[in-house]
């Protein structure tokens, strides 16, 4: 590498600017959350508060269609994931370690779903979740998006390598498939599991369009759709919004935090898909 | 080689030893292998079928039938399908989708290489902060993202403009400007997207050797010629799969559009996907019907382009090419 002073602060500067990109929204975001209520606006623009406040921190957490659209979020969210994790590494396990009648066939059928754009039956969707009477449950939040092809896939290239050795000498003393894949299988996991588990979470948290068809129910608002609602209805507390915004946004980066070795690393592999 | 490479020679090692594994256990195994195989692939075979392809066959059904809150359905064959070709708001949001996947997709190409590039060349622990720190958009709702940049655009008292006064410009009411709004969504688009490209951009870097660059090194190549001569052919199958997966991306965009423009101004950000939402929407009859009919169309077009996309990744020919 050519590393000439210039060269190393040249580059450096570069990774400061890409941070600062990646980070400056959600900084003012953050920020914008502790100005006064006239003060988000202002003109001249400032980035940081003459004052700094925390009434809208303190009165959204007080909210209680805030507190409630946070706590149904987050508890759709982990059955979500729970039971995505459980339907798609079942699946994985017998398509990456199973020989049966019709392989090919439900291969094909449980794969093809991944080349189904969501807006192609997203209207229709609704159409059966709705004779099914499932609008305004929580259920019509969770169930329809648990069986996912991508992550069923990904889990399943995690599978198939995975040693054979262990699985045939299981076998031999007598293990039930069933009890390979608990006790083998799954306490190995942990990697593939989060990656997939991240995905999950993320996308039941930051859904949006499916939970404004589907629920008019104020008590089970998703988060988001709090959000966008609330930007339509009282847009002129924008300290308010800010302030909402931003706890909205700490779940899902607190999880990147915590698992972001995890998840960095199976960019690797959910890249090729 | 790729990483494409090693993950298709592990897969191809990992389903040759399965195959000696099968041959090699007693038949009676295999009876009990059908029936824990049906158990295990039940429920995600049935949550399809009720939540993926039922409503695949319904859209389908629906796009040739007319369908009313009146009266039975009636059979119309293939008439829908030409309501929606000769519709001027269908071929507009096409065009504006293509607009907006020309304006996102190269950026989004060329700041993920360069972000990739620059982490590549850190050391190990302002790289790993790095990747986290790119990362970070990736995890962030488009409606949160909408709201945030909304409020940066504003024309009065807005960071954007006001960065832009610094240059000597503007303000420019982006979002309410025919011509400004669509670069305008644009730019939170780029912004979410950037990260993961350029991660999965750095883990294909990371799997050319080293050892091609010591050798380019000693016969005196520069870091551009580097970048263009092994880093840039090395990673091509790895740039296509993005550059077709972020066109279909793009070119779904919806949330975006729906909350910070709601199509506007003068349909100037009315995607492809916002489109059909709001037609479906539309109170007036056989509403249902024509936006079930333009999601088909649109998408049976987009469904085939990931398969290709699906296809080659897989194939030998985009791994020796």
């Amino acid at each position: 590498m050519t590393s000439t002073p210039l060269f190393r602060a040249a580059r450096l500067a570069l990774v400061a600017l890409i941070a600062i990109s990646a980070l400056l929204p959600l900084a003012w975001m953050l920020i914008a959350g502790f100005k006064g209520k006239n003060e988000v606006l202002r003109s001249p623009f400032q980035f940081f508060p003459e004052i700094w406040i925390v009434d809208n921190y303190a009165s959204i957490l007080q909210d209680p269609q805030f507190l409630m659209a946070m706590g149904v979020t987050f508890l759709g969210a982990v059955i979500f994931t729970v039971l995505s994790l459980t339907v798609n590494s079942f699946a994985a396990y017998a398509f990456a370690r199973l020989d049966f009648r019709g392989k090919r066939f439900w291969w094909l059928y449980c794969i093809t779903p991944m080349f189904i754009p969501a807006m192609a039956i997203l209207l229709t969707s609704f159409v059966v979740v709705s004779n099914l009477g499932m609008l305004n449950t929580l259920a019509v939040l969770i169930i329809p998006g648990v069986a996912a092809a991508a992550q069923m896939f990904f889990i399943r290239q995690f599978y198939l390598n995975m040693p054979v050795a262990i699985e045939e000498a299981a076998l031999i003393d007598g293990a039930s498939r069933w009890k390979i894949f608990t006790t083998i299988f799954l306490p190995q996991s942990q990697g593939p599991f989060v990656v997939v588990g991240v995905a999950s979470y993320l996308a039941y948290w930051n859904a949006y369009v499916w939970p404004i068809l589907t629920i008019q129910d104020p008590n089970l608002f998703q988060i988001m759709q709090y959000l966008g609602n609330f930007r339509s209805d009282r847009g002129n507390e924008w300290g308010l919004l800010m302030a909402g915004s931003t706890l909205a946004a700490l779940p899902t980066i607190a999880l990147l935090l915590v698992f972001q070795r995890y998840i960095v690393n199976g960019v690797r592999l959910a890249g090729m898909k | 080689m790729t990483s494409l490479q090693t993950l298709r020679d592990t897969v191809v090692t990992a389903e040759a030893s399965a195959v000696v594994n099968l041959t090699r256990r007693r038949r009676g195994s295999h009876l009990r292998d059908n029936r824990t195989a049906y158990l295990m692939l039940a429920p995600m075979v049935v949550l399809l079928a009720i939540f993926v392809f039922w409503p695949l066959v319904y859209s389908i059904y629906l796009s040739a039938f007319e369908v009313s809150f009146y009266e039975e359905p009636v059979f119309v064959g293939m008439q829908f399908y030409q309501y929606v070709l000769e519709s001027p708001g269908f071929w507009n949001a096409i065009g504006v989708g293509l607009r907006f996947a020309l304006i996102v997709v190269p950026l989004q190409m060329i700041f993920g290489f360069v972000i990739a590039s620059v982490i590549k060349g850190l050391g190990r622990r302002l790289a790993g902060f790095m990747k986290t720190t790119v990362y970070v958009p990736t995890v962030v709702s488009a409606v949160i993202a909408s709201i945030v940049f909304v409020f940066m655009y504003r024309a009065d008292g807005g960071l954007i403009n006001w960065l832009l006064s610094l240059v000597g410009t503007g303000p420019f009411a982006f979002i309410s400007d025919p011509l400004l709004a669509l670069p305008a969504i644009a730019v939170p688009a780029i912004w979410l997207v950037t990260g993961i490209t350029a991660l999965i951009m750095l883990a294909g870097m990371l799997d050319i050797p080293e050892s091609y660059y010591e050798a380019a090194e000693l016969e005196g190549a520069r870091f551009l010629q580097k970048t263009f001569y092994i880093t840039i052919p090395l990673m091509k199958n790895v740039l296509l799969f993005l550059l077709v997966t972020g066109f279909v991306g793009a070119l779904q965009q919806f949330e975006l559009p729906l909350v910070m423009t709601q199509g506007g101004p003068v349909n100037a950000t009315m995607t492809p996907n916002l489109f059909i939402f709001n037609q479906f929407k539309d109170p007036t009859p056989y509403a249902t019907s024509f936006s079930i009919t333009a999601a088909l169309l649109l998408f049976v077009v987009l469904g085939t382009i990931s398969a290709l996309i699906f296809r080659l990744v897989k194939s030998d020919k985009a791994i020796d090419g």
